[in-house]
């Protein structure tokens, strides 16, 4: 991988799920790594910079929302792109906490993993220029 | 006519009837006796006249053979006196008297009175009536001197008449008149004091009788003499009682009222005996009215109708004083219906109330219903069921997302490799297993419900079950590096049991052991036959499930609130089937538990 390879960081307990995720990410020329909850995936953010955070919103231990809110407290966090993968149904409060932490978009389950790739390559080349 | 007369009493009636028949009965033997003393004395004085003319007639003609007529007077006046004749008189052939015992006759011409002409023989007798109206009777017999006719001797003797055979009859024998008269007069007193009774009963009759239709009736109680007067007396008593019974406050009424009561107290009893408590307050918010359930809901331990003058809104406020400020004991809102719940009790047994007060109004307020219901179960089943939804979509999005996705995948992407294909067939086809078995549960459960479902039992080798049990959750253990100890009986026989639903209790037992046990933390299965139950025991050092839900782990979607089941996934529906299938074999679970400490699952299935 080069040096300027984009590093992604894809959160989900539903371990099979972030896998395929990953492997669409890499698919797409990201770096991609996976975290079963919020704080292992916290932990590894704060080892190594992410360009772009794809995180579950349920999830034991932490929450997807809690770990944006800790990312975005991060200054390294403030502007990367945050894409938060929810439950339909659990969505209803979310355009306002969307606005407060800067989540960049959402996906409810059950989603097209090429959507979503779709969507990331829009956000990371918006950020990038 | 004595039927008829309205003015004599039935006793006087009788009296007088006995009176009337005595009077004809005495009147006719009055007759009697007179008709019989008349004829006798009658014949009497004829005899006693017959026999003093003769024996005169013969003493006349011895004075006149000796001593010539001298002696005539004499001898009639002596006539006169023992015979009590009228008048005694000799005449002689020249057709005048020549003695007569009426000196002024003397020497007078024979007076031939006229009447009735009687003959005895040479005795002739006339009855006649004289000038004063007396009837006499004139006895003849002329007068002889051997052989020399010297005139007739005629004594006049008085016949006795009505009157005087009263008088004689009188004279001589007045008891036989006085006796039975006396004989009368008794037996009217006797009958008149014998019936002196039903002459007081039916005098007072007599007066009902005078009184005009509708009048109230009421008969005076006599002194008690014999059985008439008893039975009157009761007779009248009873009229009494009858009488005041029905005046008092009016037998209708009474009905009425006790109708009325029945009704109510059978109404009473039915609000007594509904599980909703049921209040009715007066407008100043005193109860007036609690059954039985109330008391238990509120939590006060009173006694039927104890509740009652005290304030319903003291009832509740005094453990929550906040619920004061509620809507239901809100004075503005007090003509509205309002429902509300209510939280009671510690907060180890928390209960939630429905609490429905509906105002009782016509024009003004008069108070308000109020009911309670404990809504506990049913908040429960609620939060079980809106758990059950979290759980399930949970259950299903879970599969579905990672299907959708990988089947994408495997459509779209093109540089995937075949073994890496492989992998993401093998991914999808254990999320369709997981997507079936949990179908699967949710029928088992809703089949269970319905008693659609019965345990098959067959000969099942038991080793071979737990050999299956073993080789399914083996993995589960390896995974989280769990102490795993087996205790099989060392002789194992065939028994009788359902083998897939008992593995499939089995394996969810040791499946959630293994779930909710931390890593490197220990698990149990301790297998122990007797003669007659299989006892199967599942332990570990897990999470442990708290004393408050403990008794709910049985319950269909029933999932822990603790954080740490909430992180595993799970549908609440394992131990309920778990439950099922072993009560379907007559066998019963039970758990124990410790929080932090770890759980003891206990299967207990009899043999057949």
């Amino acid at each position: 991988m080069s040096e300027n390879t984009k590093k992604a960081l894809v959160v989900d307990d539903n371990v099979a799920l972030a896998r395929v995720i990953q492997f669409a990410l890499d698919g797409a020329g990201f770096d991609t790594q996976t975290a079963p909850n919020g704080r292992q995936a916290f932990e590894l953010a704060s080892e190594t910079q992410f360009d772009l955070v794809v995180t579950d919103q349920q999830m034991p231990e932490m929450t997807g929302l809690e770990l944006c809110r800790k990312l975005r407290a991060q200054s390294n966090y403030a502007d990367c792109p945050i894409i938060l993968l929810t439950a339909k149904g659990l969505e209803l409060e979310l355009p306002q906490l969307q606005k407060e932490l800067g989540i960049d978009a959402t996906f409810p389950k059950p989603f097209s993993p090429s959507a979503l790739v779709k969507t990331v390559n829009e956000l990371t080349s918006a950020a990038v220029s | 006519m004595i039927g008829k007369s309205p003015n004599l009493g039935l006793p006087r009636k009788v009296v007088a009837c006995y009176l009337l028949f005595c009077l004809i009965a005495i009147c006719w033997l009055a007759l009697g006796v007179w008709f019989t003393s008349h004829s006798v004395l009658n014949s009497h004085s004829v005899n006693s006249c017959l026999a003093r003319l003769g024996k005169t007639a013969s003493a006349i003609e011895i004075s006149y053979l000796r001593h010539g007529k001298q002696d005539f007077a004499k001898l009639l006046e002596q006539a006169k006196a023992e015979g009590r004749f009228a008048y005694c008189s000799i005449a002689g052939p020249d057709g005048t008297y020549w003695a007569h015992t009426n000196a002024q006759m003397q020497g007078e011409p024979v007076v031939e009175p006229t009447g009735c002409l009687l003959r005895w023989g040479s005795v002739t007798g006339i009855r006649f009536t004289d000038n004063v109206g007396q009837s006499l009777g004139e006895y003849q017999v002329p007068l002889t001197a051997s052989t020399e006719p010297i005139g007739t001797l005629r004594i006049a003797v008085i016949e006795p008449n009505v009157w005087n055979t009263f008088g004689e009859v009188a004279r001589h024998s007045p008891l036989t008149i006085l006796i039975p008269l006396a004989l009368v007069g008794l037996g009217a007193v006797m009958i008149s004091r014998l019936t002196s009774s039903v002459a007081d009963i039916d005098s007072q009759l007599r007066k009902i009788a005078e009184l005009p239709p509708g009048t109230e009736v009421s008969l005076a109680p006599l002194p008690a003499t014999d059985a008439a007067t008893l039975g009157w007396n009761h007779l009248a008593s009873s009229l009494k009682d009858l009488r005041n019974h029905s005046t008092s406050p009016g037998l209708d009424d009474r009905l009425t009222k006790a109708v009325a009561s029945r009704k109510q107290s059978e109404l009473a009893e039915i609000l007594h005996n509904l599980s909703d408590g049921i209040a009715v307050t007066d407008p100043e918010g005193r109860i007036t009215f609690a059954n039985r359930a109330i008391a238990a809901l509120l939590g006060t331990e009173a006694e039927e109708g104890g509740l009652e003058g005290a304030d319903l809104a003291d009832c509740f406020t005094r453990d929550l004083p906040e619920l004061s400020h509620c809507t239901l004991f809100d004075p503005s809102m007090a003509n509205r219906p309002v429902v509300s719940e209510v939280q009671r009790g510690s907060e180890q047994a928390e209960r939630v109330l429905r609490v429905a007060r509906q105002p009782l109004q016509d024009a003004t307020l008069k108070g308000q219903v109020w009911s309670l219901r404990d809504v506990t179960q049913q908040k429960l089943a609620d939060k079980m069921r809106e758990q059950f939804i979290d759980t399930a979509t949970h259950e299903l999005r879970t599969p579905l997302s990672n299907i959708k996705a990988y089947a994408e995948m495997l459509a779209t992407c093109d540089t995937i490799e075949v073994e890496q294909q492989k992998e993401f067939c093998n991914t999808i086809n254990s999320e369709v297993t997981r997507l079936a078995r949990f179908v699967d549960d949710l029928l088992s459960i809703s089949s269970m419900e319905v008693g659609s479902i019965s345990a098959e039992r067959q000969k099942v080798e038991t080793s071979r079950l737990f050999e299956e049990v073993l080789s399914k959750v083996q993995p589960l253990m390896q995974q989280k590096d769990l102490d795993f100890e087996v205790h099989l009986p060392e002789k194992m026989q065939e028994l009788q049991l359902d083998k897939d639903k008992i593995v499939a209790v089995l394996v969810n037992l040791l499946g959630n052991a293994a779930k909710y046990t931390p890593t490197g933390g220990h698990v149990a299965l301790k297998v122990n036959l007797d003669e007659s139950k299989l006892h199967i025991a599942v332990e570990d050092s897990g999470v442990g499930i708290s004393s408050e839900e403990l008794p709910m782990v049985f319950e269909k979607f029933f999932r822990s609130s603790d954080e740490r089941v909430q992180a595993e996934s799970g549908t609440g529906l394992g131990l309920s089937l778990a439950r099922e299938v072993v009560r379907m074999h007559g066998g019963d679970i039970l758990v124990e538990s410790t929080l932090n400490q770890g759980s003891n699952f206990l299967v207990t299935i009899p043999l057949e």
